[in-house]
């Protein structure tokens, strides 16, 4: 069956771009290691001397708060849902004065003042508490922790989702599997592995061996890259789409697609193995219109076949939409030879269902379990197509295909069939709709926006509230962006800075948005994929003017994201262990040496271990990134705002209002378990997302609990917040 | 108190960096406040529950009317504000000297002493 040839152009640039990323990191890296040879160790390794001017200063702060998600998920979600992004990203028009302006020179200042390091290092130090101090180590490292698994996770996943189709990779990557094969802990991703070894390998090498430096310069090579490719991709959306308002008005006229599953008739019996792929497109004659199908999920087909049932698909809904592709005028190629012959209905033995399970469960695919709706009587036998990993109280939408029909009575069912653990329920064979915005045209250029899963839509109003509460407010509570704020060279270096980052983000966000609004129009029907638009659309425009290479370059852009945000976060979580615990704790005195052997191993270690982690990382990746985010947020934002602006507060209202935050915050998401059946489905007290519950919670409890205690004493008050006058 | 006595003994005086740091926290975080109650209102109003005729949407500039007047007009405010904030209202206070940072000035000057005394004999 066809394959998309340019994706495999901009594929292979983009292997070449990844090949020619780890020679430059690794260079870096060496130059970083000079540096660390005629500094103090500690403070370079971790901190970069605090010397870091305007652009490095600005750059890795900019590429370490935008994850991968910037350049994979948000497109996508652009994609999916329209016009409404611009809302839900609207508060970066603040993020850079309010995550560098609001604590930033006063932390900095306070940092110096005590010979600080680390965050911990500021806490412990500004209370003079080692309590204090070791608390927020574990809280940092608790959350870091989950956070690093699910971000080599992720950058394991976007480097697969841009090596898709490269042949070296897939025949490497089947290498892979078959060595694999044998051993259970590899799982049977043989790509994904791949990916995550080479991604975990150069991001720990090179991030154990320069330190601070490394990862700061590497974010402003990756900073760079980024404004560039949506800077460059922006003039040629707009110019492939006819402008900007052609782009508004063709969304306007859009619906949401249906998915559902169909019948694929051969014009011929297949002769050998074949295989409709994932986004190939298909026809289908009905009366005198013809309907336009995207496949969604890759189908083997067997030699002899000519009818292939099961095949899950995705009918393109929107009329001009439809005339578009039937004209030629966008880069849709149907599969010649094949046609959809029936979508969606009750014959087609193929549908989802959804599985639910009190303990945590593995199925494998094609092994027969037991689907019984209704109490005792009725019901089928089915089985899942792909494996299913479920948590304890999770419950997840699977594809099913139906084995038996009209099952009686539970007796009836051969025990070895039946999975106690796992509960099947809503079976579905029909084409499913948006819950909100189905065959309604301006969904994509109006709010709330066109939602799958949830009837209210995407944005609602609480929602858009609690997110232009969460980029602004509680960025500025993450330790990855305080440690950057402890290391810039002066206050003049943090002004520039700011506007730096300022422009920096309007040179980001706005054009992303006016991006990939164009991309809904240019290249239909990626919601089967939504995550590829990036590369995706990178590879359809620079093909257009015979610039595969810039293509490659701009597919980069995600991977030099998600990279820059991971090896923050390693950094993070070996400082608090070197510094913060063996350095502050157990052995003051380390020689210089002893702490530089420690540091390296601590980094080689830790990255080592998430990555090992990471073979099998949990689910729920973007929840757990945002659980963690927030869950910072609401421990540390209010301890540190405190004690850098109120002279009274004392070490326990800051320890009781970082606990009453990480509590409140967690409550939430525990009430999510019993409430929507799911951790990290939290419950939303007031419709507001649990961060904004924390942080009210936590500024609140630990102002009272300041009060309530004892004043600090006189000689830290003094120390960091008076200074002798001069004569 | 602990926070006031201090300052009452005459020989300190309350840090120009904390107060101006301060006051600067509280012109931005109203910053962030100002953009709030601009930006979510008026996209909520201009931009939700409205009828949209296909093919026949008002823009400006080729965006939907509502995302001008409620994302990209206060986006571009707010930079030219932060400009402002940045090179007329932020203080370019001094944040000190880190104890490590002493110790390697000191260290530097006592090599460079040394190396111009190692010249002077030199010559």
């Amino acid at each position: 069956m066809t394959t998309s040839f340019l994706l495999a152009d901009g594929s292979n640039a983009a292997l070449i771009t990844f090949l020619i990323y780890t020679l430059a990191v690794f260079g870096i890296a060496a130059l970083s290691n000079q540096l660390l040879k005629s500094k103090s160790f500690m403070s370079e390794y971790f901190l970069g001397s605090r010397g870091l001017g305007v652009w490095a200063f600005a750059l890795t702060f900019a590429a370490t708060s935008s994850s991968g998600g910037s350049f994979t998920g948000f497109p996508a979600k652009i994609y999916t849902h329209g016009w409404v992004l611009a809302l839900w990203i609207g508060s970066y028009m603040v993020v850079p004065i309010c995550t560098m302006g609001l604590i930033g020179k006063r932390l900095n200042q306070v940092a110096r003042a005590s010979g600080a390091i680390t965050i911990p290092d500021v806490l412990r130090d500004r209370f003079n508490s080692a309590r204090f101090g070791l608390l927020t180590v574990v809280l940092i490292v608790f959350f870091m922790s989950f956070n690093l698994v699910a971000q080599f996770k992720a950058g394991a996943l976007i480097l697969k989702v841009l090596l898709n189709d490269v042949d070296i990779f897939k025949s490497f990557s089947l290498s892979v599997a078959e060595w694999a094969s044998g051993v259970g802990f590899f799982g049977s991703d043989s790509q994904y592995l791949v990916c995550l070894l080479f991604f975990g390998v150069a991001v720990i090498a090179y991030t154990t061996y320069g330190g601070f430096h490394a990862v700061v310069w590497t974010d402003v090579m990756q900073g760079v890259v980024m404004v560039v490719g949506v800077l460059i991709l922006l003039p040629l959306a707009l110019n492939a789409v006819g402008g900007l308002d052609r782009a508004t008005q063709e969304m306007s006229k859009m619906t949401p697609p249906m998915r559902g599953y169909g019948v694929v008739q051969l014009e011929g019996a297949a002769t050998e193995i074949a295989q409709l792929d994932k986004e190939d497109w298909l026809k289908m004659s009905d009366g005198d219109s013809t309907r336009v199908f995207r496949v969604a999920a890759a189908k083997t087909i067997n030699p002899g076949t000519k009818t292939v049932y099961g095949v899950e698909l995705l009918e393109i809904t929107t009329p001009s939409e439809i005339e578009r592709i039937l004209a030629g005028e966008t880069p849709s190629e149907f599969v010649e030879g094949a046609a959809v012959t029936r979508f969606s209905d009750p014959g087609i033995r193929y549908g989802t269902a959804t599985v639910s399970t009190s303990s945590a469960i593995t199925i494998s695919p094609y092994s027969p379990q037991v689907f019984l709706p209704t109490g005792n009587t009725g019901g089928e036998i089915v089985q899942v197509v792909e494996e299913v990993r479920l948590s304890a109280g999770e419950a997840k939408s699977v594809r099913i295909e139906i084995l038996k029909i009209s099952l009686h009575l539970r007796d009836e069912v051969d025990p070895e069939m039946a999975n106690p653990e796992a509960v099947f329920s809503d079976l579905s064979t029909k084409a499913v709709s948006y819950e909100y915005g189905a065959d309604t045209p301006g969904v994509y250029v109006s709010g709330p926006g066109p939602s799958a899963t949830d009837s209210v839509g995407f944005l609602s109003l609480s929602v858009a509230i609690s997110f232009f509460f969460m980029w602004a407010i509680s960025g500025s509570g993450q330790p990855s962006n305080m440690v950057r704020l402890m290391a810039f060279k002066d206050a003049m270096t943090l002004r520039r800075a700011i506007f730096t980052v300022a422009l920096y983000y309007t040179c980001i966000y706005v054009p992303l948005v006016f991006i990939f609004c164009c991309a809904r129009v240019l290249v239909p029907g990626m919601e089967a994929e939504p995550d590829r638009i990036m590369p995706e659309i990178a590879v359809y425009l620079t093909s257009g003017i015979g610039a595969a290479w810039l293509g490659g370059l701009l597919i980069a852009a995600p991977f030099a994201a998600v990279m820059s945000t991971v090896d923050s976060f390693l950094l993070m979580i070996s400082s608090a262990m070197v510094r913060d615990i063996y350095q502050r704790n157990i052995s003051p005195d380390a020689s210089e040496g002893t702490i530089k052997k420690l540091s390296y191993l601590c980094t080689l270690v830790v990255g080592t271990g998430a990555m090992i982690v990471a073979v099998n990382p949990p689910n729920f990746l973007q929840d757990i990134i945002v659980y963690v985010g927030s869950g910072l947020a609401a421990c540390f934002l209010a301890p540190v705002v405190f004690l850098l602006y109120w002279p009274r507060s004392n070490v326990q209202g800051s320890t009781i209002g970082m606990l009453a935050g990480f509590s409140a915050h967690f409550a939430m998401y525990v009430m999510g378990a019993f409430f929507n059946d799911s951790f990290f489905r939290p419950y939303r007290l007031l419709d507001f997302d649990p961060i904004i519950i924390g942080l009210v919670v936590s500024f609140t409890v630990t102002y009272f609990a300041t009060l309530a205690t004892p004043a600090p004493p006189q000689e830290l008050v003094r120390k960091y917040f008076y200074r002798r006058v001069e004569s | 108190m602990a926070s006031s006595p201090p300052s009452s003994s005459g020989e300190f005086e309350l840090d120009p960096v904390f107060l101006n740091s301060r006051r600067e926290a509280v012109v931005i975080f109203g910053l962030w406040f100002l953009c709030f109650i601009w930006a979510v209102p008026v996209s909520y109003m201009m931009g939700y529950g409205q009828e949209v005729v296909p093919g026949n949407v008002p823009t400006v500039f080729g965006m939907p009317t509502w995302i001008f007047w409620g994302i990209v007009c206060p986006w571009l405010a707010a930079d030219v504000v932060t400009t402002w904030l940045c090179f007329c209202y932020i203080k370019n206070d001094d944040l000190g000297v880190a104890p490590e940072e002493l110790a390697e000035a000191t260290a530097a000057g006592h090599e460079s002493t040394a190396g111009n005394a190692t010249t002077k004999e030199g010559v």
